[in-house]
């Protein structure tokens, strides 16, 4: 499934085909989808229609639609109490009940909040804020901010390791930064591509995924190491990212050519690109 | 093969962006502005369609029935460079800029209050899943805010002082549709874009309905002997229907207390209901009577200070009444 946000679409590709076999109009600017905790539901923000739309996983057909003003990035924490979504366009951050949908904390955020990850207690939300150069930590019971640092020009991506430290992807360089959680301090760089974008882990966790939205590239690093393994081409302006369920292809959205890389990664080429609706952004694969 | 059209423009659009803009956003450390300004170059290459085609369908018409020939045409040079100039890039892409973050700053702050704009298929839901069918009702409401916007145009002596450029051209055709004034296009822009907002018609859509809009203005300035009957005039504004309202004697009795007739953009059926109808066969000569000379056969620049001239004219009538102000181009009551 991949959200074309500009048509205000959902793009249905056979995997085993690499075809489109059906377009949907699902609401105004679908941006990106996650799964429910539970895994039953697949989670779409419309952030131009103001909603958002339960899909059930398994027939595919809508359960629900959400009232929930600008949603665009969207994700749950690990034990599901909170369910945060970051309104880009309007410069905030909404904490919501992770059971009941209902908004807990309003919170400006100057400006243009981006990406979301959480800690692995669950308590501490970190936001990339691409219009101030900057990362800010969230109390999500109490709606505080804990600190608000300068991580490096249009943060976008940002991921929680393992180890509890955060990698964020800066796209206005060439690099993803580690940032300690705890002060915001940056404490290493690690340069991939121009217009480092976002991350995905593998599902064994040894590797890990950059696109590189300038360079039209996917850096994959050692997730330990974090040392740059391959360099894999994703031609169209790469954003988002998938796997296959196999493992064995990684399909990656291009936002500027309204297709869909997919890359092999045995051999690293791109294998093929699937067109899609215009500026095509979340991906899921299943 | 609209899909085909969208496509080929999409795939130019993306090829424009990633290798020759969005390497120097990255340059310039701009990368926050890389999704605005994708979706400017699509409207800029819509722009440039709407000329394309605008030309391949009217120009035939002009050399087929000209209403008016002429051997001098430097006026009609002048709306040329206007149409490159205002439809294809520069002055949308500036107006784009300087206008969105305040629609941002309005629409935030209204959402963040709480009030989410209704969309037209939560209020008619049989719209619903038909996108075109919705693209229709947006074009039918904003037709009516640009009939309004028209009206206000020629009634508000300020306005008028800058409408008056486009009123000026006594040489129309097929290009004339984009002689206005900057300031006047702003104000196009501010009318047009808050309406769209408060209907909530989709980002990614104003730029089609604003293409399409333009097609039929292209049409409807077009210099050909054209109409479309006395039943196809109350359905779509034509040449004809279009060019009563250019008439250089438009402000004759019985229209002159409204200073004007036929103010319809694409549906004449709003001249109807408000009254401001002017049925007539004729096709007749173009221009402000009041209004000659370099002033109206100028190139662009010219025109656009002599723009400002009349305005502030215009505004120091305004502020005391003993100025000349611009009355002498107003239509007499």
């Amino acid at each position: 499934m991949v959200l074309n946000s500009d048509d205000d679409t959902m793009s249905v590709i056979n995997a085993d085909t690499y075809k489109e076999v059906s377009r949907i109009h699902i609401g105004r600017g679908p941006h990106h989808l996650i799964e429910s905790p539970d895994r039953h539901t697949l989670v779409i923000a419309m952030s131009g229609s103001n909603e958002l739309a339960l899909i059930d996983r398994t027939t595919g057909v809508e359960k629900e639609h959400v009232t929930a003003s600008d949603p665009y990035q969207i994700g749950y924490s690990p034990d599901s109490k909170w369910f945060v979504a970051a309104s880009l366009r309007l410069d905030r951050i909404d904490v919501y009940d992770g059971k009941t949908l209902e908004l807990v904390h309003r919170l400006p955020a100057a400006t243009m909040p981006s990406h979301i990850a959480f800690s692995a207690d669950s308590k501490t939300v970190f936001v990339t804020l691409q219009g101030t150069n900057s990362l800010t930590s969230i109390d999500l019971a109490s709606g505080k901010v804990n600190w608000t640092v300068d991580v490096g020009p249009t943060p976008a991506g940002v991921i929680t390791r393992p180890s509890g430290t955060l990698l964020v992807g800066i796209m206005g360089a060439n690099y993803i930064v580690e940032v300690d959680p705890s002060n915001g301090n940056v404490t290493r760089k690690i340069t991939t591509g121009n217009g480092a974008h976002n991350f995905l882990a593998s599902p064994d966790g040894k590797t890990l995924y950059v696109t590189n939205r300038v360079a039209g590239t996917v850096s994959a690093l050692n997730a330990d190491t974090l040392e740059i393994e391959n360099t894999l081409p994703a031609p169209g302006g790469p954003d988002d990212m998938a796997m296959s369920p196999d493992g064995q292809e990684l399909w990656v959205t291009g936002r500027w050519h309204a297709w869909v890389d997919v890359i092999e990664l045995a051999s690293g080429t791109l294998k093929t690109t699937v067109p899609v609706g215009r500026s095509p952004h979340g991906i899921f694969v299943y | 093969m609209f899909d085909a059209l969208q496509r080929i423009i999409n795939q130019l659009q993306g090829s424009i962006f990633e290798t020759a803009i969005q390497p120097v956003l990255f340059q310039l450390g701009l990368m926050d502005w890389s999704e605005d300004v994708f979706d400017g170059i699509e409207f800029a290459l819509y722009g440039a369609l709407a000329v394309i085609v605008a030309y391949g369908l009217c120009r035939p018409l002009e050399l087929w029935a000209p209403v008016e020939s002429w051997e001098e045409r430097r006026a009609v040079r002048t709306d040329i460079v206007y149409t490159l100039i205002h439809r294809v890039g520069v002055v949308p892409a500036i107006l784009f800029l300087l206008l969105a973050p305040i629609g941002v700053f309005i629409d935030s702050s209204l959402r963040f209050d709480g009030y989410i704009p209704p969309e037209i298929e939560q209020m008619v839901t049989p719209l619903f899943n038909h996108p075109f069918a919705t693209f229709v009702v947006y074009m039918v409401v904003l037709d009516l805010g640009e009939y309004w916007r028209h009206r206000l145009q020629h009634r508000l002596p300020w306005w008028w002082a800058l409408h008056s450029l486009h009123h000026d051209q006594r040489q129309m055709t097929l290009w004339s549709d984009d002689r206005n004034h900057i300031l006047d296009d702003v104000l196009a822009l501010v009318w047009s874009g808050t309406l769209a907002m408060l209907i909530d018609v989709p980002p990614g859509e104003y730029p089609l309905v604003l293409i399409g809009f333009r097609l039929i203005e292209s049409l409807s300035h077009t210099n050909v002997r054209l109409s479309f009957g006395r039943i196809g005039s109350t359905v779509l504004v034509g040449p004809q229907f279009h060019r009563v309202h250019h008439s250089i004697e438009h402000a004759d009795a019985p229209f002159a207390r409204s200073r004007g007739c036929n103010f319809a953009v694409i549906l004449p059926i709003w001249d109807v209901i408000f009254g401001t109808r002017r049925r007539a066969e004729t096709f007749p000569s173009t221009g402000v009577a009041s209004l000659t000379g370099p002033a109206i056969r100028c190139g662009y620049l010219k025109h656009q200070w002599e723009g400002f001239r009349r305005l502030f004219a215009a505004l120091a009538h305004l502020i005391d009444r003993r100025r000349a102000g611009f009355v002498a181009a107003l239509p007499a009551e």
